[in-house]
C-alpha cells in the first residue's frame, strides 16, 4: 500500500481556520487565568472585556490570514488535496465563495466585540464555534463528494445551533436554537437519505461520477435521491416551502449571529447547491427545472409578501432573506454558466448589504431593552447619523435601487434569465421567471423604504437618551459594507487590480471551472 | 456440533430471547432497554462469527455503548410510565403493527423459499479493522479530520448550551 500524495498547500486556509477553532478555547482558559491572578497585559489590567476583545482580534487575524491565502489560491486554482480520491477541489468557485464566507465572518467578529460586551457574554466559545462553522463552510463550497458534503454541512450548522442559543438568559434565543436544531436535523436527515439513495442508484459518492447517471422515470431511485438531496440544501438556504424556521430562528438568535446566518450560511449552502446542480445533476438538469422554478417563484413571492406585514426589523430582514434566496434560485433554475456566475456575484453583493443591515441593528438597537421593532430605529438620523446612512444604503441596495450593488446583482440574474429565454423562446416559463422577479423587487421597495422613513422622518422615541457607539471596528465594518455596495453597483468591472479581484470576472471564471 | 455452531445457536437464541424481552417488558421500560443491550451484544457476537469483526465491534460501541445508553438516559430523565404513552391501546397502531408484521412474514417466507446462492468471494482482509483504516486514512483522510473537528465543535456547543452559570 502506497501512502497517498497529499497537497497540503491546497487546504492551507482550512488548516489555519481549523487550528484557530482548536486553539481558541485554550486561549480563553489562558486569559481567564490571567484575570483570576489579576495580571496585566501591556500595563492594562486584564478584564473580561479586554479578554473578549483580544479573542475577537485573534479570530479576525486567523480569518484574515485564511482570506489572504484563499485569494492567493486564485494564482493556482483547481488544486485538490488528494488527487487519487478528490474529496474537495479548490476551484475558482470554491475560492470565490470561501473568500465571501471569510469576509462575512471577519465582519461578524468585528461587530461582535461591542455587541457581546454589551450582553456581558464575550467568551472564547463564541469564536471557537464561529471558526468551526467557517471551516465547515469552506469545505462545503469545495466538496466534490457527497460524504464530504454531508460532513461539511454538519460542521457548518452544528456550531450555528449553539450560536443561535448563545444568549442563554433569553427565552427567544433558546427557542431559536431549539427550532433551528430540530428543523436542521430534519433537513440533514433528508439530505442523508437522498445521499444513501443516490449511492444505491449509482454506486458512487463522487459528484462527477454521479453526473454520469441518468435521472429519469426509468431510474426512480436516483431521481428521488437527487430530489431529497436538493430539498435538504433548499432547507438550508431557506427557500419556500422549506422556510418556516427562518423568521423565528433569525429573530431569536443574537443579532450578530443572525447576520452571520443570513449571509455566510446561505452563501456556503448555495455553493453546495450550485455544485450539486452543475456537476452531479447537470446533464439531466431538465428533470429539475419545474421544481426549481416553483421554489424560486414561491420564495420570491412569499418572502416579499410576508415581509410587508412584519413589524420587527429582524423578522422583516428574515423574510427578505427568503426573498433573496428566491432571486438566487432563479439563477440556479436557469442553470447556464452565465446564470451561475450571476448567482455568485449576487451572493457577494447580498453578503455586504444584508450584513450591513444586521450590523446596524446589532449596534443601534439594544437587545435587552428594545423589541427590535421598526419604531426602535425612529429618529436614528438625529442620534446616530452614520448608522442611519449605512442602514439606508443597505435598504436601498436590498430593494435594488440602481447605482447600488443590489441592482447590479439582480440585473445580472435577470439578464442571464432573458438570455436563456431568447435562446429557447418556446420556454415561456423563463420569461415569467424574470417578470415575477422584477415585480417582486418593486413590491419589496415598500417595506425596505419603511426603515429609512422611520429613521429620517420620525422623531426619536421619548426616553431615548443616548445610543451606544459603534467603536472603531464597528465603524469600519459599516463603512466597508457601504463602500462595497456602491463599488459593486457602479463599477463591478473596474475593481480589479488583477483579474481575480474583479468580482464579475471572478464569478464568471468560477462558473466556468465547474464544467 | 462444532464449536462454531454451538456459538451460533447460543448467540442466536440469546438474540431472539432478549428481543422478546424488549417486547414483553412494556410495564418496565428500563428493563426493556436493558434487554435491548443484550440483543445488540449478542448480534455483535453473530457478526463476529461471520468474520465481520469490525462491524461486530461497531455494534457494541455504537448501539450497546451509545444509543441504548441514550435510551436509558431519556427513559430515566423523563420518568415515563407505560400508561402515559398509550400507543398499544390505539387501534390504528395495532393495525399498523399487524400490517408490518404480515409484510415481514411474507418477506421472510420468500427469502427462505429462494435458492440460497453461495455468498460472493471476498478477499480475506475485507472488512477487517486494518482494511477499513487503510481506506479511512488515505482516501478519506480529509473526511476523518473534518469529523474530528465536528466532534470538537459538538463538545464546545454542548458546553456553551449547558454551562450552568454565566460568569
Amino acid at each position: 500500500m502506497t501512502p497517498p500524495v497529499l497537497d497540503v498547500g491546497a487546504i492551507l486556509p482550512m488548516i489555519i481556520v481549523a487550528a484557530g477553532a482548536v486553539l481558541m478555547p485554550l486561549f480563553e482558559v489562558l486569559l481567564a487565568r490571567m484575570i483570576q491572578q489579576k495580571r496585566t497585559w501591556l500595563s492594562r489590567p486584564m478584564t473580561r472585556e479586554l479578554a473578549g476583545t483580544m479573542m475577537a482580534f485573534g479570530t479576525a487575524l486567523i480569518l484574515g490570514t485564511a482570506l489572504i491565502f484563499t485569494l492567493g489560491g486564485f494564482l493556482r486554482p483547481d488544486r485538490v488535496f488528494n488527487a487519487d480520491h478528490p474529496l474537495i477541489r479548490l476551484d475558482a468557485m470554491a475560492l470565490f465563495l470561501n473568500a465571501v464566507v471569510l469576509l462575512s465572518a471577519i465582519m461578524t467578529v468585528l461587530i461582535s466585540i461591542r455587541y457581546l460586551a454589551e450582553l456581558r457574554n464575550n467568551r472564547g466559545e463564541y469564536y471557537a464555534l464561529l471558526l468551526a462553522s467557517v471551516l465547515g463552510m469552506m469545505l462545503l463550497t469545495s466538496a466534490m463528494d457527497l460524504l464530504m458534503l454531508f460532513l461539511a454541512l454538519e460542521l457548518m450548522t452544528i456550531p450555528i445551533y449553539a450560536l443561535a442559543g448563545y444568549q442563554r438568559s433569553s427565552l427567544r434565543s433558546n427557542e431559536s436554537a431549539l427550532k433551528y436544531f430540530v428543523i436542521g436535523s430534519f433537513a440533514s436527515g433528508l439530505l442523508l437519505y437522498g445521499t444513501a439513495l443516490l449511492y444505491g442508484a449509482t454506486g458512487t459518492l463522487a459528484l462527477d461520477l454521479i453526473g454520469q447517471a441518468r435521472f429519469d422515470q426509468e431510474n426512480p431511485v436516483a431521481l428521488v435521491g437527487a430530489g431529497l438531496l436538493v430539498i435538504g440544501l433548499v432547507f438550508k438556504v431557506g427557500g419556500v416551502p422549506f422556510h418556516q424556521w427562518a423568521p423565528d430562528v433569525y429573530e431569536g438568535a443574537p443579532t450578530s449571529v443572525t447576520g452571520f446566518m443570513a449571509t455566510a450560511v446561505k452563501v456556503a449552502a448555495f455553493g453546495a447547491l450550485i455544485r450539486v446542480m452543475a456537476v452531479a445533476l447537470g446533464p439531466s438538469q431538465d428533470q429539475f427545472y419545474v421544481p426549481l422554478w416553483v421554489i424560486a417563484v414561491l420564495s420570491m413571492t412569499v418572502g416579499n409578501v410576508m415581509a410587508l406585514i412584519q413589524r420587527s426589523v429582524k423578522r422583516m430582514l428574515a423574510y427578505s432573506s427568503i426573498a433573496h434566496a428566491g432571486y438566487a434560485m432563479v439563477g440556479i433554475c436557469v442553470g447556464t454558466d452565465e446564470a451561475y456566475a450571476a448567482v455568485l456575484f449576487y451572493l457577494l453583493v447580498y453578503t455586504f448589504m444584508s450584513l450591513g443591515a444586521f450590523a446596524v441593528l446589532a449596534m443601534a438597537t439594544r437587545e435587552r431593552t428594545q423589541s427590535g421593532e421598526i419604531g426602535d430605529l425612529a429618529g436614528l438620523h438625529a442620534t446616530r447619523p452614520f448608522f442611519a446612512a449605512v442602514m439606508a444604503i443597505c435598504m436601498f441596495a436590498l430593494a435594488g435601487i440602481p447605482g447600488t450593488g443590489g441592482f447590479m446583482g439582480k440585473f445580472k440574474l435577470f439578464e442571464a434569465t432573458i438570455a436563456r429565454w431568447s435562446a429557447t423562446p418556446a420556454d415561456q416559463g423563463l420569461l415569467w421567471l424574470a417578470v415575477i422577479g422584477v415585480l417582486n423587487s418593486a413590491v419589496s421597495l415598500y417595506y425596505y423604504l419603511r426603515v429609512p422613513v422611520a429613521m429620517y422622518m420620525e422623531d426619536p422615541r421619548a426616553g431615548e437618551t443616548e445610543q451606544p457607539g459603534s467603536g472603531f471596528f464597528g465603524w469600519l465594518v459599516l463603512a466597508t459594507c457601504a463602500a462595497a455596495i456602491f463599488l459593486l453597483g457602479l463599477m463591478p468591472q473596474d475593481l480589479g487590480l488583477f483579474w481575480n479581484l474583479d468580482p464579475l470576472a471572478g464569478a464568471a471564471a468560477a462558473a466556468d471551472a465547474l464544467r | 456440533m462444532s464449536v462454531e455452531q454451538a456459538l451460533f445457536y447460543s448467540f442466536g437464541g440469546l438474540t431472539l430471547l432478549s428481543a422478546l424481552g424488549v417486547l414483553i417488558n412494556v410495564r418496565n421500560t428500563v428493563n426493556a432497554a436493558l434487554c435491548l443491550v443484550v440483543t445488540m451484544v449478542s448480534l455483535a457476537g453473530l457478526f463476529i462469527l461471520l468474520h465481520a469483526e469490525f462491524i461486530g465491534i461497531l455494534q457494541v460501541l455504537v448501539y450497546a455503548g451509545a444509543i441504548v445508553v441514550l435510551f436509558v438516559f431519556v427513559i430515566m430523565l423523563l420518568n415515563l410510565r407505560s400508561t402515559s404513552l398509550g400507543a398499544e391501546h390505539q387501534p390504528v397502531m395495532k393495525l399498523l403493527g399487524a400490517g408490518l408484521l404480515a409484510m415481514a412474514a411474507v418477506k421472510l417466507a420468500t427469502l427462505l423459499g429462494a435458492d440460497r446462492r453461495s455468498p460472493a468471494d471476498v478477499a480475506p482482509e475485507f472488512g477487517t479493522v486494518a482494511d477499513v483504516a487503510a481506506v479511512l486514512y488515505t482516501d478519506y483522510l480529509l473526511a476523518v479530520e473534518a469529523a474530528g473537528v465536528l466532534l470538537l465543535a459538538g463538545i464546545v456547543a454542548a458546553v456553551v448550551l449547558a454551562k450552568r452559570e454565566l460568569d
